[in-house]
């Protein structure tokens, strides 16, 4: 397979599929000038999410004020890491996401009293990728999920939703809709495989 | 070529921050080795943060921007153009020895606690402060027949050095195999070579011959509860 062809096809589907990351531009300037006015930009769109999704999240343990503390947490880290973000590799919704996933993992670990300190990015940690046919894909992917998500059947939305947004586990979604775990599992592969993340079990 | 993976039930509640520390672990050294999960890994992120953006916003009454720019400024140690950019990491350290497992060991598998069991097994118990699972750092010495044992719990393992095989084909670096309650190892099972593997363990082993005895020892040591 000749490398240079493959990549310069990948690079032009790439311009004709993926559609460009609008925040990107205010995560760069953020990295670069310490700019405030690209960051409050970002804080406007992004906490009112980033507060949703951890007052769905961190479990009925968390209060609002509990909530809006970790928020806060994932803005300064936004912040402090926006030299990191590249843009090859991730949207700046899904980089935003993962801050907010460690963060909220880290609020769990503390409120368990854990007393082994551990860096939960060591375990969760941003996986380099230095193929940039990878990342091309992957962006492409990303157009792909965009698309098909919005296809899916209610079913299939329920429980993808009680996984990633409500931060449960196969086990404990399946519990709580009274499924057996294998249900579970098919449905959501039922949905992954049509958001053409095709995990071979 | 690392042929045994996660399934999707361990990739999806990985991403989504569900996973349990121990069984975490497992896939984030597993990810050091396997580009494919890496990429499903990040596609399934891809999913939640299309699912974070669809929410319904929660607008807090008062603007919290200026008190988060003083709190920023008042700590910040970073001024413009400084913050360098993380050059791509290489996936595993000098020692072949994913980078999740030495930082857990805190820098070296040298700074555990082993305990050696017998001439050709030695096992350290690796505190990640995870209550529903134990997790263990197994070196075992080529030329030996695996242990043959039972299992009562599911029983994750990622070979992280060396290789072995059993009737189900053989196992390398990177492999990440499950095997579930009631499942009994193939006794025929050899080790290539020297073998490293990190050992996640849903509950204690019922040994079905030496492996008993060879056993003990850890089962005491995690009862007097991995104090280092
Ligand atoms: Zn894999």
């Amino acid at each position: 397979m000749d490398n240079d062809i493959d990549m310069e096809s990948a690079v032009t589907q790439l311009n004709r599929s993926t559609v460009p990351d609008a925040w990107a531009e205010s995560v760069r300037l953020v990295a670069v000038k310490r700019d405030r006015a690209a960051f409050q930009v970002l804080y406007k769109h992004f906490s009112p999410l980033i507060r949703a999704f951890l007052l769905k999240s961190m479990g009925s343990g968390a209060n609002r004020s509990e909530a809006e503390e970790i928020t806060q947490e994932v803005l300064i880290k936004v912040w402090n890491k926006a030299a990191t973000f590249n843009p090859a590799k991730a949207s700046v919704n899904t980089w935003i996401f993962t801050i907010a996933r460690n963060t909220r993992i880290d609020f769990i670990r503390r409120n368990d009293r854990n007393n082994r300190e551990i860096d939960i990015e060591d375990i969760w940690h941003d996986a380099e990728s230095p193929e940039p046919l990878v990342d091309m894909q992957q962006r492409r992917a990303e157009q792909v999920i965009k698309q098909a998500m919005a296809t899916l059947p209610e079913e299939q939305v329920q429980v993808l939703y009680k996984a990633f947004m409500e931060g449960k586990s196969h086990n404990e979604v399946a519990e709580e809709l009274s499924l057996p775990l294998g249900t579970v599992k098919s449905r959501i592969r039922l949905a992954l495989n049509k958001m053409q993340i095709l995990i071979d079990r | 070529m690392v042929s045994f993976h996660p399934d999707s039930k361990f990739l999806t509640d990985f991403a989504a921050g569900s996973l349990p520390l121990s069984e975490a672990v497992c896939v984030a050294a597993h990810l050091e080795f396997c580009g494919k999960c890496r990429a499903h890994v990040q596609q399934l992120s891809d999913v939640a943060a299309q699912m974070m953006v669809r929410l319904d916003p929660v607008v807090d009454d008062n603007d919290g921007f200026e008190s988060l720019m003083q709190r920023i400024e008042s700590s910040d140690p970073a001024p413009a153009g400084q913050v360098s950019n993380i050059a791509a990491k290489a996936a595993v350290s000098a020692t072949g020895i994913p980078r999740v497992v030495e930082k857990l060991a805190g820098g070296s598998l040298q700074n555990l606690n082993w305990v050696k069991l017998g001439k050709s097994l030695r096992i350290a118990p690796m505190d990640i402060g995870c209550k529903s699972r134990q997790t263990a750092i197994y070196d075992i010495k080529a030329g030996r027949p695996m242990p043959e044992h039972e299992h009562r719990g599911e029983e994750i393992t990622v070979l992280l050095k060396g290789s072995f095989s059993d009737a189900d084909g053989k196992y390398v670096k990177g492999d990440f195999v499950v095997r579930y309650a009631g499942e009994r190892h193939q006794p025929t099972a050899t080790l290539d070579t020297d073998c490293i593997c990190l050992v996640s363990l849903e509950q204690p082993v019922k040994a079905s011959s030496w492996w008993y005895r060879l056993m003990e020892p850890f089962v005491q040591y995690r009862l007097s509860g991995f104090s280092r």
